[in-house]
């Protein structure tokens, strides 16, 4: 199983789950993050980290260690 | 009177609709103990509704991260001021239906009394897609939902009726509930947002299947797409990022100099009208030297403040800021800070005080303490005339570009300072007391083209609270120091004979601040001078910096002001005369390239205002952190000058 952080840049993929046991989960499922959607790795930072998703017609930066707890297919 | 809150996702249009509603009569409150700023005014009356509206901070969730989202969600809970708001008015930008739901679907469940005022209508209809107000008025239950541009005020009138209707029934504050914070509720709750969305939004392109609606919807914004491919790259983004930070810093300095000049020209100008028009008195005296040279002390660093409020309004209306944040978390994450730092600690080149209140922004406890530790060493604004001051007096006139050089150099010393402090005090232990999970999650907003009237009419309000709130302070100060100066010695008696009018005047001055009540206090602290090489008239000026630091310009003025030439305007350029000329009890020079020298190190590091050192107890809810950081600031900064002075002495410097 992969997760949203080791998506390549420019990659889309699909949501099929959400660690609820990390602290990060709430606020990224507040944001969009829910599974069904289709999130597409648009960037990275200097260093790789955070990185850029598009997600529901916007775009959020997310640290790659809270991505990792958005499972994708 | 009624209360109507508007509550709303950043960027839906809430605040326009304020405006309009208002008819921009913005009244600037703060919630009781807390800083975050709401606007508040009466409904228009041409609108016929007697009530009170409330805009509130944006907000994705009534389920808060932050301080600031705490002290929001309060506010709309049970406002300290009004109470529960009797009508909610939420904006919802029709083109991001499926996330600005949430926010109505959370109100609605804590049964607050809602109208949807559905916004950007007009870009929906750009993409082709049109919304059915009707059918999502009856997936919502049955709340009104209006089509409101509220930029012309269609729709205005309509959302108004609704008001209206509902404000005449009955409202029963007692029936509201918290929010359900269950993630796995929150996953449901936007199933159902979803199946939502694909029954109310139509293409108007009836060959369009309604399976890829929503994928037309969900696209991003292409032109953002597009600059964000250069600019989140590593080789161009990194390139533009600092080039930014060097043309904004670049602009602080040389665009601003020459209006501050202005300024201190302005009131060195009015100084000597005063004396002019009243004659030598002691009222004149205290007009000019106390009032006059106070509020020029608090103008100087204005044309600054503006420049750099104006600068960081256009890149956050831009949409850059939240990039640039994004672009240097992992550096500050390495010393213990966020990418959410980073406006917080631009900000502090300003000031320290609107620095360190905009930190709420930062969900974490433990780096929200770091970055309010480290703020004060940013050189704040108020450093720079002291600076300027400094460097003129090392630097020959006429050498613009070594001058330029000197200032950069102290700039990149207090950057690389507070790195390390920052790293430093990151690691040991004890010093911030708390722990917590690190998290950086930031909405990257679309691209546009910043509006002037909006980022003009931020600008103003950050620097008239500024000016109000450091100029009092200033203003008192000054004027405190000119009693002590000029008390209780007020008339000496001198030897008048063989002197002439003007050599009189300089004695009696001369004469008079050396037997002032500043004098006592200043050889009180004089001990801990002498090893900086400077003596209690520095000391006293030193003092005086808590009040603000900038005022030690003002103070050396009058500390030092012993010749007056009539042909020279400027206040800097008469502080460097007498600079020059005052000697220590020896007779030596007192203010030597290696004693001025140990001065700048002092003010680059040293923690001296009283202002910060109050908001910081304030923010951080005890004495325990402003207090470690004047110790260490200013104590540090004490022993750094002193070393700096005694090694150049050493090696030949004078």
């Amino acid at each position: 199983m992969r997760t949203a952080s080791q998506l390549n840049n420019g990659e889309t993929s699909e949501i099929v789950g959400v660690d609820l046991n990390h602290p990060s989960a709430k606020r990224l499922i507040e944001l969009g993050f829910t599974p069904g959607q289709n999130i597409e790795l648009i960037g990275k930072s200097i260093f790789n980290d955070p990185v850029a998703f598009s997600i529901r017609g916007t775009v959020v930066a997310v640290r790659k260690s809270e991505a990792s707890c958005i499972k994708v297919r | 009177m009624n209360v109507i809150s508007l509550v709303g996702p950043p960027n839906a249009g809430k605040t326009t609709l304020f405006n309009y509603l208002s008819g921009q009569n913005l009244k600037t409150v703060n919630y009781p103990g807390a800083t975050v700023e709401y606007n508040s005014a009466k409904l228009q009356k041409k609108f016929g509704i007697d009530a009170q509206l409330i805009d509130t901070p944006g907000i994705v969730s009534l389920i808060p991260a932050s301080l600031d989202e705490v002290v929001t969600v309060q506010g709309i809970y049970n406002n300290p001021e009004y109470g529960v708001p009797e009508l909610i008015i939420v904006t919802v930008d029709s083109s991001q239906l499926s996330r600005h739901l949430l926010l109505v679907e959370e109100l609605l469940e804590s049964k607050f009394r809602i109208i949807v005022a559905l916004t950007m209508v007009d870009i929906l209809e750009r993409k082709g897609f049109s919304v059915d107000c009707k059918k999502l008025s009856d997936k919502l239950g049955g709340v009104p939902v209006v089509k409101v541009d509220p930029r012309s005020g269609e729709g205005v009138d309509k959302l108004l009726d609704y008001a209206k209707k509902l404000l005449s029934e009955p409202f029963d504050a007692s029936q509201i509930v918290p929010v359900n914070e269950d993630s796995k509720h929150l996953i449901d709750l936007y199933k159902g947002i979803g199946k939502i969305e694909k029954e109310v939004i139509l293409s108007k392109d009836k060959t369009v299947k309604p399976s890829s609606i929503q994928t037309s919807l969900h696209a991003p914004d292409e032109l953002t797409l597009k600059i964000d491919k250069f600019l989140l790259s590593k080789g161009v983004g990194f390139l533009v990022f600092i080039l930014i930070m060097v043309v904004m810093f670049a602009s602080i300095f040389w665009l601003a100099a020459p209006l501050m000049n202005l300024v201190d020209q302005f009131f060195g100008l009015l100084a000597s009208w005063t004396v002019e028009l009243l004659g030598k008195s002691f009222i004149t005296d205290f007009i000019a030297d106390g009032v006059i040279a106070g509020l020029g002390a608090v103008s100087v660093f204005v044309p600054q403040i503006i420049i750099l409020f104006l600068i960081l309004g256009l890149l956050e209306d831009s949409g850059y800021l939240a990039r640039g944040a994004m672009l240097i978390d992992r550096p500050l994450a390495r010393i213990g800070l966020n990418g959410r730092s980073f406006v917080p600690l631009m900000s502090g080149f300003a000031c320290a005080i609107p620095a360190i209140m905009s930190t709420r922004t930062i969900p974490n406890r433990r780096e929200r303490l770091l970055t309010i530790f480290i703020i004060p060493l940013i050189s704040c604004s108020a450093r720079l005339p002291v600076y300027a001051l400094l460097i003129a007096f090392l630097v020959p006139a006429g050498h613009a570009l070594l001058s330029g050089a000197i200032l950069a150099a102290i700039y990149i010393s207090s950057i690389t300072i507070t790195i390390i402090a920052a790293g430093i005090i990151n690691k040991v232990r004890g010093i911030i007391k708390a722990e917590d999970k690190s998290s950086f999650i930031l909405e990257l907003p679309t691209y546009k083209m910043p509006k002037m009237s909006v980022v003009w009419k931020n600008t103003w309000t950050s620097t008239k609270t500024y000016v109000k709130s450091a100029g009092l302070i200033i203003l008192t100060f000054s004027i405190i120091l000119w009693v002590l100066t000029f008390f209780p010695n007020y008339n000496p008696k001198i030897d008048t004979a063989d002197l002439t009018p003007a050599q009189v005047e300089a004695q009696t001055q001369v004469a008079r601040i050396n037997g002032s009540y500043a004098a006592e206090l200043g050889k009180i602290i004089e001990p801990a001078m002498v090893p900086l090489g400077l003596d209690w008239r520095v000391g006293v000026a030193v003092l005086t910096t808590f009040a603000a630091r900038e005022v030690f310009v003002s103070s050396l003025a009058l500390m030092f002001k012993i010749t007056e030439s009539k042909d020279d305007y400027s206040i800097q350029r008469s502080i460097l005369k007498s600079m020059k000329n005052a000697v220590a009890e020896d007779g030596k020079p007192l203010f030597t390239t290696s004693t001025v020298i140990g001065l700048i190190i002092f003010f680059i590091i040293a923690l001296q205002c009283i202002s910060t050192m109050a908001i910081s107890r304030k923010e951080t809810g005890s004495w325990r952190i402003p207090l470690f950081q004047f110790a260490i600031y200013s104590g540090g900064a004490y022993i750094l000058a002193v070393i700096a002075v005694n090694l150049l002495r050493a090696v030949g410097v004078s």
